[in-house]
């Protein structure tokens, strides 16, 4: 008994870590753009497949491939996502979600033509191999690594919000656009910045995790669902709330891996997003703004 | 007593909107609703129509007790409303905007959809929309979307209208043609009216009583002339100097 | 006291305190008549193609997916991101009875109009309650839920392979004769979809539907009792789905969740409502035959077509505001032309 509980204790900080990273990006763009990013699972795939094609065939080492990623991510969501269909379909909430979903589809199949789930693919981003053995489990160590770095980004992107002079701005923006325009803030480049910083956290999530998780080209779904999950339980664009809804997902998602059946791990997640909808749609925080 | 507000009381979170209200409306009678802004006018207006529900108090309409009625329910028994910043169905002509006010106001006896179509077009030919009638409503000019919103409280043949600041934003040539229009609505439906209005003249000249709001409670009640002259009234406009 | 009256081109019920009243103007139903002409005379045409037979009778399946679609989002004002809910419901309930208990079709639909009806009014109250987003957001959900479940519960609803062996519509001794007869029905069937929703959004109901779309609390405010509107628009709607879930399941002999549930599908039905036309029934229809005709016509490409399909959609989509029907027909000004409000806040 008391041994579970460990286990789910573990994992809880484990899972919920990586919940919590994979889901700032889509906090910051909830909070500052005040949309819905469905097309949020190209920034997974973009990460991993970006990398894969820069070492495969462009024959780069690790870091040169990964910044060339990064480039490609910034130029891809700013000139496929944000000024074509964000900055058009603002206001026609429709249009947006739409075309949203259909470039991700399209994204999604066009690298499962190139790299179908055969490929192999991997991505050898190990920091440190090998496993560690806590209490009545043997855990990779790269996972609690990715624990580690998913707090150490999280704070740092707390400190960029709250200490410095861009994050105080993107914060007024997200309270309230018009009187951030009324002030002097130039409200596109501050969307613009909020699109690129969302897309960080995401993609050292993926990164880290690559090795000790499946990589095929449907990964983006599931990731956008607990995205999805963890965002509106704590409250659509809210930090404060995306952190500790981030925990209680990673502890229900544990518990019914060890206690029930892990087959049921994404059902259990599918219905608690169904629950929180129904029933709770505010989220557990309380305030209207990112922090 | 066609409407009695008893003990009305309003709060949002700290702010205390409405605070004890108590007024009646007499059948066939024009009463004016004034006070500075944010007196809380608005706020008793939409806790008539259904949209708010009071914390405290009553309100009794024609012999029942509507408060905790939805708002359908409540248009149903003959209360209609016409807002500040007129909203219109944008996306629809005035006709069917009207049309929309006939089917669904009170039960009328055998009612096809031409028919009703026929009647919202007398509507607005009474407003003076009819040629407009096929004009989007996003298309149409203040002043018309005033009268629109007349034209539409008017479909659902109510026994009260409650009109909220029709003369905001007119000029002197509107204004005049709006108040012959209110004029000849009482004429020719015999309606109640309970007009929030911040235009004093108006007050004066076309209504027989009036009620004063100021921070949400009721400081004064009578003939617009004696009101005038209220001291407490006075010293909620213009200030203690004044009084 | 019942009294039907009939003047030439006008036609009028009076019964009690209801009134019923039509007129018929042939002018304005030369077009439809042709197209209506022209689609039955075509499975006739093409009777030896089996394979075009069944184009007809998919694309026909779409149609009867998206006319009650561009139907529920005007009349409850929101979008609904997960239609394939509803026809997996209808589809999983036709297979399941017809295998396990060897019914036929006409033996399942009352079933699936039953199911249909009891998920429509437990799932209704969402579409007041819930405001815009989240509640898009809940109807996205539930088919990803279903999919799991079919995974989950394999010995039920063999999630990876689907459900086969489900009792054919028609059995005429003859496979030509099958799929020509199969085609024609789902013409039908259609056309019957068609002709209810097209009277409905003429009729006062459609005023009702424009109105709660527009502006919800102003139509409160004037009378109209919301919930009533949405629960009914809602409930048949989801029938409606339903009923083309239980044909689908009937005319291709199997069911799998793994082709109607995941999001894929999903944006191909919303594509033809929004690619179509948003929200015109007609559009509706053109874009569904459309997305058909162009699935079919892709094949040939080999796997890229999964690449192609979507990239070809949204190109559609970025460049027709008024969509495919507003190549056919400018918009008249004075026409009702909805807006889907996601976000009602």
């Amino acid at each position: 008994m008391l041994d579970t509980l460990q286990i789910i204790l573990i994992y809880t900080f484990i899972f919920g870590s990586l919940y919590l990273l994979v889901t700032l990006g889509f906090t910051i763009i909830c909070g500052v753009l005040r949309i819905f990013n469905l097309g949020y699972g190209i920034t997974f795939l973009i990460a991993v497949y970006g990398v894969w094609i820069f070492t495969k065939e462009l024959g780069f080492g690790l870091i040169p491939a990964i910044l060339g990623m990064i480039i490609l991510q910034c130029a891809f969501t700013l000139g496929v996502i944000y000024f074509p269909i964000v900055k058009r379909y603002a206001e026609k909430e429709e249009l947006l979600l739409t075309s949203l979903l259909l470039v991700a589809l399209i994204v999604e199949q066009a690298i499962n033509y190139q790299y179908p789930v055969t490929a192999g693919v991997n991505i050898p981003t190990t920091i440190i191999p090998g496993s560690i053995k806590i209490g009545l489990t043997t855990i990779p160590i790269q996972m609690l690594v990715v624990a580690g770095i998913a707090i150490i980004t999280t704070i740092a992107v707390l400190l960029f919000l709250l200490k410095t002079k861009i994050g105080l701005v993107i914060r007024a923006v997200s309270q309230d656009s018009e009187s951030s325009q009324l002030m002097g803030a130039n409200v596109n480049v501050v969307y613009a910045i909020a699109m690129i910083l969302a897309v960080i956290p995401p993609t050292i999530a993926i990164l880290t995790i690559a090795p000790v998780w499946s990589i095929d080209p449907q990964l983006g779904g599931p990731l956008l669902q607990i995205a999805i999950l963890v965002s509106i339980l704590g409250g659509l664009g809210n930090i404060k709330g995306t952190i500790m809804a981030a925990y209680i997902v990673g502890f229900v998602a544990s518990a019914v891996a060890f206690l029930i059946n892990p087959k049921l791990m994404n059902l259990a997640i599918l219905v608690l997003v169904l629950i929180v909808l129904m029933f709770k749609p505010q989220g557990i925080a309380r305030s209207e703004s990112l922090w | 007593m066609l409407l009695s507000l008893e003990n009305v009381t309003k709060k949002f979170g700290g702010v205390v909107a409405n605070n004890n209200i108590s007024f009646s409306v007499e059948k066939g009678e024009i009463v004016g609703l004034i006070g500075p802004n944010g007196a809380g006018k608005t706020t008793v207006m939409n806790i008539i129509s259904g949209t708010f529900k009071p914390d405290a108090g009553k309100i009794v309409f024609d012999g029942k007790d509507i408060t905790s009625l939805p708002p359908d329910k409540i248009c149903q028994t003959g209360i209609a409303r016409t807002y500040q910043i007129p909203r219109p169905f944008p996306d629809l002509t005035a006709l069917a905007n009207a049309c929309v006010g006939v089917l669904c106001g009170k039960k009328r006896h055998a009612m096809s959809y031409g028919d009703a179509m026929l009647d919202a077009s007398h509507y607005l030919e009474f407003v003076g929309l009819f040629g407009k009638r096929n004009t989007l409503a996003r298309d149409l000019t203040l002043f018309e979307l005033r009268g629109l919103e007349l034209a539409r409280a008017l479909a659902t043949t109510p026994k009260l209208i409650m009109i909220d600041e029709v003369m905001a934003g007119l000029n002197p040539g509107e204004a005049r043609k709006a108040i012959r229009l209110i004029e000849r609505i009482i004429d020719e439906y015999h309606v109640t009216i309970l007009w929030i209005e911040h235009v004093m003249k108006v007050i004066m000249e076309a209504t027989d009583r009036v009620v004063v709001l100021h921070y949400g409670a009721k400081i004064a009640e009578g003939k617009p002339k004696e009101v005038a002259n209220d001291p407490v009234v006075i010293e909620a406009y213009l200030g203690e100097k004044y009084a | 006291m019942v009294k039907i009256e009939h003047k030439r081109a006008h036609f009028l019920v009076h019964l009690g305190n209801f009134k019923f009243e039509h007129t018929i103007e042939p002018r304005y139903w030369r077009n439809p008549l042709i197209a209506i002409a022209f689609l039955f005379i075509l499975p006739a045409l093409i009777a030896g193609r089996a394979d075009m037979l069944s184009l007809l009778t998919t694309a026909n399946i779409y149609a009867l997916i998206a006319i009650p679609l561009a139907w529920q989002m005007v009349g409850i004002g929101r979008m609904n991101f997960g239609p394939q809910f509803f026809l997996a419901i209808g589809g999983f309930t036709a297979s399941l009875l017809s295998i396990h208990f060897h019914w036929g079709p006409w033996q399942t639909l009352p079933c699936v109009l039953v199911m249909g009806l009891i998920f429509g009014l437990l799932l209704s109250p969402f579409s007041t309650l819930a405001k815009g987003l989240y509640f898009s957001l809940i109807t996205l959900v539930l088919p990803l839920i279903f999919l799991e479940i079919t995974f989950v519960y394999t010995d039920i609803f063999k999630g990876e392979t689907g459900l086969s062996g489900v009792a054919p519509l028609i059995q005429t001794g003859s496979i030509r004769m099958d799929y020509v007869v199969g085609a024609y029905m789902s013409l039908v069937l259609m056309l019957i979809f068609l002709l209810i929703v097209d009277k409905v959004l003429r009729s006062r109901f459609g005023i009702y539907a424009a109105a709660i779309n527009d502006d919800e609390d102003v139509a409160r405010g004037l009378g109209l009792n919301i919930n009533k509107w949405k629960f009914i628009c809602f409930t048949i709607t989801s029938m409606m789905v339903t009923m083309a879930g239980w044909f689908a399941a009937h005319y291709y002999g199997n069911f799998a969740g793994i082709t109607y549930l995941p999001l894929s599908f999903m944006l191909k039905v919303l594509l033809m409502v929004m690619i179509g036309g948003r929200g015109e029934i007609y559009g509706s229809i053109i874009g569904a035959y459309f997305v058909a005709l162009l699935e079919k016509a892709l094949t040939f490409l080999g796997p890229i077509n999964y690449v192609v399909f979507p990239l070809i959609l949204l190109i559609l989509l970025f460049s027709l505001p008024e969509g495919l029907y507003g190549l056919y027909r400018r918009h008249k000004y004075k026409e009702y032309y909805p807006t889907i409000k996601v976000r009602n806040r």
